[in-house]
């Protein structure tokens, strides 16, 4: 028999704030957390084309976790444990209590360990001392020294793995922890989603590839502005956003504050190009009706989107045209936010930071607003889209991610089992 | 010129700064597992701080013998001690010697 999946404990690391209460203060009131790069210095911004980010700024790690495991790992990790300890903590779970190999930890990472990545690239290729890699090189970098660092520090033996589909990543780790204890693999699996990685290089990278916003430098907190007629591309963020699943008889045993209900999950492939998405919405369309249909629920029931929403002028074109072709005249009916707008686009951690804004939509009947939705493009417009914060009682939500790669993801939520 | 015993105080505050111990309870009898707590990633962290320490390569042969902080401290005093033949990844040596103390 199919357990049902139930979640249980929420942590984050956001741009607009760390801890779940203060990134929902902040997103209700439409708080941006994009601001003009200080991390490069003293490396000169004046080569880029982009100069703003989503940036988690005076993160102190030791803050919150105890150093020995904290300084051992790379940015997106700490950040991915941070988030973690929040998470564990406000589900009440105690790791003493449980079976450890029933306790799975699955997370989603894009890029992983950058910060030490750059730095020991171009140390070796300045100084061409390869004695001189730090020793912990591979282990840092590595992509799941998050997840193994998790399992580390909390004992968590059950199923370990890392998922890395680009930006899509953390939808799919939620995707996959649903399966996992769904087909009754593990009562637990601590979710997770965490990059970061503005760094020199990678920036550079992503200003090449010309996927970022350049029109609002001066004007860092307008830069991210999903379904706007002046949206010219994403803004880079980093963070992390931990969901803690468990089979809902596991959360009844222990008497566990339910948030919301994992009920469906869709996995695609366009299998069309690298970076650009199908333009007919056709393929992301399909996944979000296999997730409804593996949720058992029907296009009419879903009160609320947490769009992928990169602020690209395709994507969020090309997204509108799946959920019209998908919704039909329902899709004006839905409420739709887009995370993105407050946070900038935080890769591997996107789906999960979604997926906490979904989960507490579900929770407590509010919606964040979409930033910067000043100008609704035609080509993009959805009546259920606002500048400001809006209510309502949300009973099924779905969460899209989509990521280079031609990867789509999507899951289906639902308010917590009466 | 570093002496020999301030080559020791420096390995012991090397470890004492990576165990984020007071360098007084770093003791040259010590084991770097048994007493230290060391697992053979952090021995391998630790040489790699000596290296840079005193700007020296330590060759995987030479890591069977290093087992206690005397066993380092001495195995540091004698590489600096004498010119030790370079190896292979090394560069051709010529000012090591007198190169290495003077960075240190």
């Amino acid at each position: 028999m199919r357990s049902r999946v139930v979640v249980t404990g929420l942590g984050i690391v956001s741009p607009i704030g760390i801890g779940v209460s203060n990134f929902w203060k902040a997103a209700l009131a439409g708080h941006s957390g994009i601001s003009a790069i200080t991390s490069f210095d003293p490396f000169p911004m004046d080569g880029y084309r982009s100069k703003v980010a989503g940036q988690v700024c005076d993160f102190a790690v030791e803050r919150f976790i105890d150093l020995a495991i904290g300084e051992r790992v790379d940015r997106y990790a700490q950040f991915a444990l941070v988030a973690t300890k929040e998470a564990l903590a406000d589900s009440g779970l105690q790791m003493a209590k449980e079976n450890p190999h029933r306790v799975g930890v699955i997370v989603g990472a894009g890029m992983g360990g950058m910060v030490m990545a750059e730095r020991e690239i171009t140390q070796l290729y300045q100084q061409q001392k390869p004695h001189r890699v730090h020793p912990n090189f591979i282990p840092v970098i590595t992509l799941n020294s998050a997840s193994g660092i998790i399992a580390m520090a909390y004992g968590a033996k059950g199923p370990n793995l890392t998922i890395s589909t680009a930006c899509s990543s953390s939808a799919h780790a939620i995707g996959q922890a649903f399966h996992c204890i769904r087909e009754g693999r593990a009562d637990v699996v601590i979710t997770v989603g965490a990059d970061a990685s503005i760094t020199p290089l990678v920036f550079a990278g992503f200003c090449s590839l010309r996927a970022l916003s350049s029109r609002f430098n001066d004007q860092p907190e307008k830069a991210s502005r999903p379904f706007d007629r002046l949206r010219d591309g994403f803004i880079m963020g980093e963070g992390a956003g931990t969901l803690i699943l468990e089979s809902a008889a596991h959360a009844k045993e222990r008497k566990a504050r339910v948030y919301a209900e994992i009920v469906g999950y869709a996995a695609t492939s366009e299998a069309y190009h690298m970076v650009i998405p199908r333009e007919d919405g056709l393929e992301v369309a399909h996944t979000m009706r296999l997730a409804l249909a593996d949720a058992g629920v029907t296009p009419a029931q879903v009160d609320y989107i947490n769009a992928h929403a990169t602020s690209t002028t395709i994507g969020d074109a090309v997204e509108v045209r799946a959920i019209r072709r998908l919704f039909k005249s329902r899709a004006d009916k839905i409420t739709i936010s887009a995370t993105k707008s407050l946070i900038g686009h935080t890769l591997g951690a996107a789906g999960a930071i979604g997926g906490i804004a979904s989960v507490l939509a579900l929770h407590t009947g509010q919606i964040h607003p979409t930033a910067n939705y000043d100008d609704p493009d035609p080509a993009c417009a959805l009546a259920g889209l606002s500048r400001s914060a809006q209510e309502r009682r949300v009973k099924v939500a779905l969460l899209n991610a989509f990521g280079f790669g031609s990867n789509n993801a999507a899951v289906v939520l639902k308010q917590a089992p009466a | 010129m570093a002496t020999d015993s301030a080559i020791s105080l420096k390995i012991r505050t090397a470890l004492a700064e990576y165990l984020k111990r007071d360098p007084a309870m770093i003791l040259i009898t010590q084991h770097l597992r048994d007493d230290l707590g060391l697992d053979s990633m952090a021995v391998i962290e630790l040489l790699y701080r000596i290296e840079e320490t005193f700007d020296l390569q330590i060759p995987d042969q030479d890591l069977v013998g290093l087992t206690t902080v005397g066993h380092v401290v001495s195995y540091v005093e004698k590489r600096l001690g004498k010119t030790a033949s370079p190896p292979p990844a090394m560069k051709p040596a010529k000012p090591s010697k007198s190169k290495s103390k003077r960075k240190s």
